[in-house]
């Protein structure tokens, strides 16, 4: 099913001039991407990919050099379709002189919460994130979780429709990242739209429906997650003890299997449609099977790829 | 399209940070500290005691909540953007204008109610002294209050675009040479250069002429103070404070926030 259409990114180009030179640098090299009604978006890649910088275009924080962005049909220079979007920045900060409450309060009154509905809103939000034990100290007081929970409750704090959240999970402990991933999948279940900046691949797979990767300012791949979760040839890790080393020979060149381990275990990589043949074979050589492991095709091997292919075609770049 | 509850909000949360700030306090304890010294330093003359009391305690008022003005107007956009709360801030339905515009009101009703509390201090200190006091200190501290409105504009201009090193030399620059662009025009006057003649002339239309704020010298001797000693430099300072903060707004809005 295909929602409707929350986010659109079209052809979008930013230069920036470091320092007082005269050089402009590309960060951004005309990237196309859309994000649909009711998805995790997951919009990754390695540090200094072009994801924040993406993401401050999308904030109007920074302006496009070309091309267009555009959330909820609105150019994002415009304001007032704001009311309508929640974000929460990597590392966050808030001004620490404020109480979890009033800081949340502060939030409600830019976004035009009614001041009728302000105070039960800031109440059940602080619910919401676990933090009303801690709703009158000082921010300066809060860990690094904490900022974190007050930072998702600062973006909901007026209902959005949709949340941008950039590296939602840097520098928590495992406890504040699964609290974290929690949150997310509960917005999720109320039908929020979220687009999640990432570079933790395993968040992505747990919670995302779908993924960009970019590298050095460029889309490398688009998809849904469950494509490489389930298309593609998948293989099959068959682990074996006991198999003469001339059968294993013979296998590796007959199924193209790849062999790994020396000695009594044997690991072997073949495709799946291979398994019922070699599984035979060994067990009539007198082998015995170990263990057999389907292998998925994981993001990080897409990443890795995309990755390396950037590398490999900047190397042969004039 | 500007909305005011947004301006007060941001306005508001500027002035409590400043009350939870310690150093503000330290400025002002030091402020009243100076001008209760004038108990004392107004009895090293026999003449006009009162009077030299008067003027330490006015001078004071000025010179503390103008360093005021400045060391808090040159950080005010910086800082956001450097810690980066601005990023939050702007991803509400809140236009750069609207913001630029709460921290400015902030900033200035801080200052005020710095100012009240030195005036408060004067007030006393006169009070126990038995120096005279009527409504030529109260206009002379309603301009500088109006002044200082002027002086928070130009430190919020440069802060709209440069680091706060910079535009503390450049504000504390304009707010001297403000107070001696009467004279400059004076002296150009003078010259026999034409083109001279001219760029004092300019100099003294653009930079602020912050001398017309300046009435210790009638508050102290009690001299009389025309109502258009008041509302001419009132105007002046609101259109002056209107094309400052434009400028400000022009700038910060077509910068990246990085």
């Amino acid at each position: 099913m295909r929602g409707r259409e929350i986010v659109r990114v079209e052809g979008l180009v930013k230069e920036f001039r470091p320092g007082f030179g005269l050089r402009r640098k590309r960060v951004l090299h005309g990237i196309s991407f859309q994000v649909r009604e009711g998805e995790i978006f997951g919009f990754v890649g390695p540090n200094g990919a072009g994801k924040t910088t993406t993401l401050k275009v999308l904030m109007g924080l920074i302006r496009p050099t070309a091309g267009s962005a555009s959330i909820l049909g609105c150019d994002v220079r415009e304001t007032a379709f704001r009311r309508h979007i929640g974000f929460l920045p990597e590392n966050p900060y808030f001004y620490d002189y404020l109480t979890g409450r009033e800081i949340l309060d502060f939030y409600a009154v830019l976004s035009g919460v009614p001041r009728a509905r302000r105070a039960g809103r800031v109440e059940r939000l602080l619910d919401w994130v676990g933090l009303s034990h801690a709703a009158d100290a000082r921010l300066r007081t809060y860990s690094k979780g904490m900022l974190q929970r007050i930072g998702i409750a600062q973006a909901l704090v007026h209902d959005p429709d949709v949340v941008f959240l950039d590296e939602p999970m840097s520098g928590l402990d495992p406890i504040g990242r699964k609290e974290i991933r929690d949150l997310v999948l509960r917005l999720k279940a109320d039908g929020k739209t979220l687009f999640m900046n990432t570079h933790i691949l395993s968040d992505v797979e747990m919670l995302c429906d779908r993924v960009a990767i970019i590298v050095k300012g460029r889309i490398r791949y688009e998809g849904s997650t469950d494509r490489f979760r389930l298309g593609g040839e998948r293989e099959v890790d068959v682990v074996l003890s006991g198999l003469d080393p001339e059968l294993a020979q013979h296998t590796e060149e007959r199924f193209g299997a790849a062999v790994r381990g020396l000695g009594e275990r044997i690991e072997m990589r073949v495709a799946e449609k291979h398994v019922g043949e070699l599984l035979g074979a060994a067990l009539g050589s007198g082998a015995t099977v170990e263990s057999v492991t389907p292998h998925r095709i994981s993001l990080e091997s897409i990443f890795l790829h995309a990755v390396e292919q950037d590398s490999s075609s900047a190397e042969g770049a004039p | 399209m500007i909305s005011l509850p947004r301006i007060w909000a941001l306005a508001a949360n500027t002035v409590r940070e400043a009350i939870r700030s310690k150093l503000l306090y330290t400025l002002l304890f030091f402020a009243i500290l100076l001008i209760a010294s004038g108990v004392l330093l107004s009895t090293l003359s026999y003449v006009e005691s009162q009077r030299i009391l008067q003027d330490i305690g006015m001078g004071a008022t000025r010179i503390f909540a103008v360093a005021i003005a400045i060391f808090v107007g040159v950080g005010l956009i910086y800082q956001e953007v450097d810690r980066r709360t601005v990023y939050t801030i702007l991803s509400k339905p809140i236009s750069r204008a609207e913001f630029l515009l709460g921290k400015y009101l902030g900033l200035v009703l801080t200052i005020w109610l710095q100012v009240a509390i030195m005036v408060l201090a004067f007030v006393a200190v006169s009070r126990a002294t038995g120096a005279p006091l009527h409504g030529g200190h109260a206009a002379a501290f309603a301009m500088t209050a109006v002044e200082l409105a002027l002086v928070v504009a130009v430190a919020t201009l440069f802060s709209a675009f440069t680091t706060p090193m910079l535009a503390s030399f450049f504000s504390t620059g304009l707010w001297i040479v403000g107070h001696a662009t009467r004279e400059l025009r004076d002296l150009g006057a003078r010259a026999e250069v034409e083109s001279i003649r001219q760029l004092t002339a300019a100099l003294h239309r653009i930079l602020p002429d912050l001398e017309s704020f300046n009435l210790t010298l009638e508050a102290t001797h009690g001299l009389p103070i025309a109502a258009s000693d008041l509302w001419l430099p009132l105007a002046y300072a609101a259109g002056y404070v209107g094309i400052v903060l434009v400028a400000a707004i022009a700038i910060f809005e077509r910068r990246d926030l990085r």
